[in-house]
């Protein structure tokens, strides 16, 4: 009897593995492993040399904060297309008050809870005056990207503070300042995302948001806390900008939310809510990353990167959609 | 119009996984003449009616219209063929006009391409002659009455000049008076040669329409008559069975009723008046009425799930103040929603995440969830009540709908709850998942849960509770003891004030 349980509880483990890898990641790990594959062999070996793989890593760490915020809005069924304006903002924000003398210790700080505070602005008006999410961050889009011209009357603002530009281009370890914030970031809420009760309520939100009402959570805290977490992270990926470029530009990261959302929408997160996760997100970006920084060094002018982006988000839905056709054949 | 034509299901077949919605199925209706479709929730009327229109496909079994054999792929097919179905929920476009409505795949166009207002109106309002109705073509059809919305969907299957039409509940919400113009006209439309089939579960209304009756159960056929030969008790008596009335005194009740845990008082809201009850520890309480009464509603108030504009809600003796959801469950009260699969479950997530939802603060220590005690838990639970399932992984949204009642049942259990509402429990769910329910229901009493039971079935309602609270027009009309209710007493409080 004891031999006979134990084989059946090995089966439902190697079962559990298998499903939990077989349903959502294999397919991703199998698409990020021929990218890595034709451009090794395309690119003669240049694609995997270490520092084209850190370069690879740099690219995502701004997109790769703003997607950790897209990634849990998407799956409460919500989106933030405010996330590039605030970072635009947020950049300029910054690099203003280190020009008028502040220290970075306080700035830095200041600019992530204003960024954090424009999320909560973006979550009442979800929450109270019931509009789209996609209409009221359609809103505060417009009004960043043009408060971000406004308070530096449409100029860059140069930065000459030298402990603030290690931030954009200082490395621990050899690894960039910017990539190792991302990818801490990543790992927290990864986490908190697959193991907290605030995470499972993430997925139920999105999952119905009326049955999860009706089991007793409070759907408008949770959201409240998504918007204002995706525009601090705007606002981070923002100031790391600018520190990067030394200078804070107004027209900075137009266009970074929908990367991040294109991102975890190629990492399996459901456009429809409830589905997707961290992991999966991470190696969306990686793959769209890679993609254009493989085009990159294969000298393909930069307009085809945009086209590519494209193709491939229709490429990776349409693969999921023949595979939920057969999988509904099937029952 | 041809007068002999005929529609006939000769062993119709139709399995769902678990299911077998659909057995044998066979009746034969004739132009000029209403057939009405009789049956008990679940018995397989709207099965019937999909495969009608080509909704769904039979297994097996032969579907003949004139003697001929057809095969109907899609809606679209059985609609040119001359089969209409007028659903209970309305299928018009509300910001399009009567006219449009009416003709909307067929609008008149003129050389320019642009619509042909005027003949479009011109031939809708010779629709509206044809019915004798008080509309007009260009009145959009969002500020018509639910009635005349109706009408108007009649219209336009009857413009299409169909050799059936078939109407399922008609009457669900509509007003007395709508309902015998409704009566007038498929009266006319009997009389000009069309087939009528009449899915109702209102006797009155059979005896008042139809010329035959075909009688469903769990799916199988049992007979067809003329309505003549036939009285309201013997159809009612082929409709339920046997069965239902075995199960109930079958199931081992509970005998121990406590103290009150709710009470609430005069409870007030857009949808409900002056709501007042007493609701005791390890009893079942019923609540009758009709759809529409308020009993729904009642709930969500109760629950915090609907604003409330007066009124007390006292817990074991005290008054709380329940705002939102969370406000209720934290006094011990539970809520499974009448629509399981809208407001109930979390169909993409698994068994467990769906089970756990309520009580994931119970679960978790600083915000971190105990996922292996989440699944012991949700094992327990599939076990115990018996959810049939490989696993506590599977998504809910793939499971029946008497197993998906259980993994609500589940969630709430585990929330512990002091007062289980219980709406609509077993609406959908075959016989044999009712009758597990309806035993877990009363072992649920046992264990001193007090437990409201709102359902649609009188026979439910008679066969499981210890009280009955009947509704009608957002008001309690009447309160009935398990001994001196009956089916009669419960309609004619239900019908009060009508």
């Amino acid at each position: 009897m004891g031999s006979h349980d134990e084989i059946t509880s090995d089966k439902q483990v190697l079962g559990l593995v298998g499903r939990a890898f077989k349903a959502e990641k294999v397919g991703l790990l199998i698409a990020l492993l021929v990218m890595i594959i034709v451009f090794s062999v395309l690119t003669q070996n240049k694609f995997l040399s270490a520092s084209n793989i850190i370069d690879i890593f740099i690219a995502s760490s701004m997109v790769g904060l703003v997607t950790i915020g897209e990634t849990y809005l998407l799956i409460a069924l919500q989106v933030d297309l405010s996330a590039g304006s605030v970072a635009g903002f947020s950049g300029v924000l910054v690099t203003l008050l280190l020009s008028w003398g502040l220290s970075m210790w306080v700035s830095i700080p200041v600019v992530i809870v204003v960024g954090g505070i424009i999320g909560f602005l973006n979550s009442l008006m979800v929450n109270k005056l019931k509009l789209e999410p996609f209409i009221a961050t359609l809103a505060s889009m417009s009004v960043f990207r043009g408060l971000a011209y406004i308070i530096c009357g449409g100029k860059s603002v140069f930065v000459m503070n030298n402990t603030f530009l290690t931030m954009g281009v200082g490395r621990i370890f050899g690894i960039p300042i910017p990539v190792i914030i991302f990818l801490v970031m990543f790992l927290i809420f990864g986490i908190v995302l697959a193991r907290t009760r605030f995470g499972r309520s993430v997925y139920m939100i999105g999952g119905n948001a009326t049955a999860a009402r009706l089991a007793g959570i409070n759907a408008q805290t949770v959201k409240a806390k998504l918007y204002i977490m995706t525009a601090a992270f705007a606002a981070l990926g923002g100031i790391i900008l600018a520190a990067r470029m030394s200078s804070g530009q107004p027209d900075a990261s137009v266009g970074l939310e929908f990367d991040a959302v294109t991102a975890a929408v190629l990492g399996g997160v459901a456009f429809s809510g409830g589905i997707g996760t961290l992991g999966g997100a991470l190696i969306g970006l990686i793959i769209m990353q890679g993609f254009n920084n493989g085009l990159m060094i294969l000298n393909v002018q930069s307009f085809w990167q945009t086209v590519a982006k494209g193709l491939l988000l229709v490429a990776a839905l349409s693969f999921d959609y023949v595979r939920n056709l057969k999988r509904k054949a099937k029952t | 119009m041809t007068l002999n034509s005929s529609v006939e299901f000769k062993g119709i077949t139709k399995t769902f996984p678990g299911v077998k919605a659909l057995d044998g199925v066979s009746f034969l209706a004739r132009g000029g003449e209403v057939l009405a479709l009789v049956g008990e929730n679940g018995a397989g009327k709207s099965t019937l009616l999909k495969v009608l229109n080509g909704d769904y496909q039979q297994d097996s079994g032969l579907y003949l219209i004139d003697g001929a054999e057809r095969h109907f792929k899609t809606p679209q097919e059985a609609i040119a063929a001359g089969v209409s179905v007028i659903y209970q929920e309305r299928q018009v476009v509300p910001y399009l006009n009567v006219a449009e409505n009416i003709f909307m795949e067929e609008i008149p166009v003129m050389r320019s391409g642009l619509i042909d207002v005027k003949q479009l109106n011109a031939r809708a309002q010779k629709v509206i002659d044809e019915f004798k109705l008080p509309i007009r073509p260009t009145t959009k059809v969002k500020d018509l009455s639910v009635a005349y919305q109706q009408m108007v969907e009649i219209m336009k299957a009857y413009r299409r000049s169909p050799k059936i039409i078939a109407f399922d509940e008609p009457t669900a919400s509509l007003s007395e008076s709508e309902i015998s113009t409704l009566f007038e006209v498929i009266e006319r439309l009997k009389a000009s040669g069309i087939i009528i089939l009449y899915v109702s579960h209102r006797m009155k209304e059979i005896f008042q329409i139809s010329d035959q009756v075909v009688i469903l159960k769990d799916g199988k056929y049992v007979t067809q008559l003329p309505t003549r030969s036939i009285t309201e008790q013997e159809i009612v008596k082929l409709m339920v069975g046997r069965e239902l009335g075995d199960i109930f005194n079958g199931l081992s009740r509970n005998e121990e009723i406590g103290e009150v845990v709710l009470r609430v008082s005069g409870l007030t809201n857009d949808y409900i008046h002056d709501i007042g009850f007493e609701l005791k520890a390890g009893e079942i309480l019923g609540f009758a009425g009709l759809v529409g009464a308020g009993r729904t509603e009642t709930m969500r108030a109760i629950f915090g799930a609907d604003r409330v504009n007066s009124g007390q809600i006292f817990f074991g003796g005290k008054q709380k103040r329940v705002e939102a959801p969370e406000d209720a469950i934290a006094c011990g009260l539970a809520l499974c929603p009448e629509d399981r699969k809208d407001q109930g479950i979390v169909g993409g997530r698994s068994i467990a995440d769906n089970i756990s939802l309520a009580i994931l603060k119970k679960l978790s220590k600083m915000g971190f969830l105990d996922k292996p005690k989440e699944r012991s838990l949700a094992e327990d639970a599939v076990r115990e009540l018996r959810i049939r399932t490989p696993s506590v992984d599977k998504k809910v949204g793939e499971l029946s709908g008497g197993n998906q009642q259980k993994v609500i049942l589940a969630r709430w259990l585990a929330a512990n709850p002091k007062v289980l509402l219980l709406d609509e429990p077993t609406k959908g769910i075959d016989v044999g998942s009712k009758s597990e329910i309806y035993q877990l229901i009363c072992d649920l009493a046992k264990r001193g849960i007090g437990i409201i039971l709102v359902s649609s079935e009188l026979v439910e309602v008679l066969g499981l509770c210890d009280r009955i609270i009947v509704m009608s027009q957002g008001r309690i009309t009447g309160e009935l003891k398990r001994k001196e209710a009956n089916e009669e007493k419960v309609l004619e409080l239900a019908m009060a004030g009508m």
